[in-house]
């Protein structure tokens, strides 16, 4: 009797005293960001390495991270096929400048391109510990609009969406052929 | 623990018996001798009277009081309104029937989400009492069980966003103002508790309850963060509650002792 009554003191406290530790466990699916991959425009169903990439959000001061462990240049920069980039949770668009070839020693092979992607947004409840999430969908009309910045024409040839329904980031939601 | 306390309890209603009754003692003195019936209140008298064992009335009726903790609570935590009753009502010598019925209103401050949760709550199940009372104190060391049904409503107040990538910065709260009404929970608890007779009627008594959450109504697109008498909500179905109540015992009729052979040949409490 006695040892139930402590057991279930010490059970009652100890959960109490777990109230504020639940954390958000970085496994949950929580906002998703938009996964964009790139092909080949002379195969378009073969995947293509972009070389030096980096992608800025309009007025931001600095490129999306896609190298955690980089050094002050190259952690902006991507040579990869697909990239994820972050969209706004509180506006219905988002404006990314993506640079290709953007440090290379010679200006004039960098070109860049802005590229806004429409989309409405829904937010959804995850749990306690992690709040809400917003997921998107590409709008069916206008999904997004693409213009050369600078004159040195548009390197991203075709954009094509391919899944609307931004919710996980396990899928291409966007593919880019150049 | 609890046998000190009782002890001590006992000690102290000794003294308060003892000193009410200082005119009366002579003459009770010499009923005493011919019947040896009567309620006897110091210790060396009842060891006198363990040999002819004195006819002992259990009283019977309905106990009812009001959980001091959740009512105090309000005075402290701003973010808390309630009240619970209890009542209980004696069966037989060791099973009480036992419920609960209260109202809550409660708001739960999360890091991420800020909701409150409105709305009543009755419970109700049976107690056994494990305590064997010396002479005629009435005080319970209980466990027992309950069902409990809560109806309430809940309004989530502000939530944020949780996105792992802050390249566009933390954005503020989003206060919605949603309401989810209709809401409805049933669960089953033990509940493991004891009540002492401080005076006369009144008994105080502290109480926890391991719940388990059978039933939830979860309103669309959100979660019951909190309901009302099963207390927050946790990823499994299980809960925990606590209250501390004073109550007044309202006694209707008596009840001769029948005490079993095996309690007479060692009589250790």
């Amino acid at each position: 009797m006695k040892k139930i009554l402590y057991f279930l003191l010490v059970f009652t406290f100890g959960l109490s005293g777990c109230e504020k530790d639940d954390i958000c466990d970085a496994n949950t699916p929580t906002t998703p960001r938009l996964i964009i991959s790139f092909y080949d425009i002379k195969t378009p169903s073969v995947k293509k390495n972009v070389t030096r990439l980096k992608v800025v959000g309009k007025d931001q001061p600095e490129g999306i991270i896609f190298n955690e462990g980089g050094a002050d240049i190259t952690k902006y920069l991507t040579s990869g096929d697909s990239i994820a980039i972050p969209l706004k949770t509180d506006e219905d668009s988002t404006t990314f400048s993506f640079i290709l070839n953007s440090d290379n020693t010679n200006p004039e092979l960098a070109n860049t391109d802005q590229i806004t992607f429409n989309y409405s947004r829904q937010n959804v409840y995850v749990s306690r510990a992690c709040g809400f999430k917003t997921i998107y969908k590409l709008n069916t009309q206008i999904p997004f609009v693409k213009i050369d910045s600078g004159n040195d024409g548009i390197w991203m040839q075709d954009v094509r969406v391919y899944n609307p329904n931004i919710e996980f980031e396990n899928e291409t939601h966007v593919k880019v052929f150049f | 623990m609890s046998k000190y306390f009782f002890s001590i309890l006992l000690l102290f209603a000794v003294f308060l018996v003892q000193s009410q009754e200082i005119t009366t003692d002579t003459v009770k003195k010499e009923i005493r001798q011919e019947e040896s019936k009567s309620k006897t209140t110091t210790k060396a008298v009842v060891e006198k009277t363990t040999d002819s064992v004195p006819v002992k009335k259990d009283r019977y009726g309905l106990r009812v009081g009001v959980d001091l903790y959740k009512l105090t609570r309000g005075l402290y935590d701003k973010d808390y309104k309630g009240v619970e009753f209890v009542g209980d009502f004696r069966l037989t010598k060791k099973y009480y029937l036992a419920a609960e019925i209260g109202i809550e209103d409660k708001t739960t401050d999360d890091d991420r989400l800020n909701s409150t949760a409105t709305g009543t709550y009755l419970k109700g199940g049976f107690d056994y009492n494990m305590y064997n009372n010396w002479l005629d104190m009435e005080n319970l060391i209980t466990v027992g069980l309950r069902g409990g049904f809560s109806t309430f409503s809940q309004e989530l107040n502000s939530y944020k966003i949780y996105n792992p990538d802050q390249y566009w910065g933390e954005i503020p709260p989003i206060t919605e103002g949603e309401k989810y009404t209709g809401l409805t929970a049933a669960w089953a608890e033990v509940a493991v508790g004891m009540k002492a007779k401080v005076f006369n009627n009144i008994f105080v008594g502290f109480g926890v309850q391991l719940k388990l959450l059978l039933a939830n109504k979860d309103p669309d697109g959100f979660e019951n963060l909190y309901i009302p008498g099963f207390n927050r909500t946790y990823d499994g179905s299980f809960g925990v509650g606590f209250n501390y109540t004073v109550s007044y015992f309202i006694p209707l009729y008596k009840k001769q002792v029948i005490i079993p052979e095996t309690e007479k040949k060692s009589p250790k409490k």
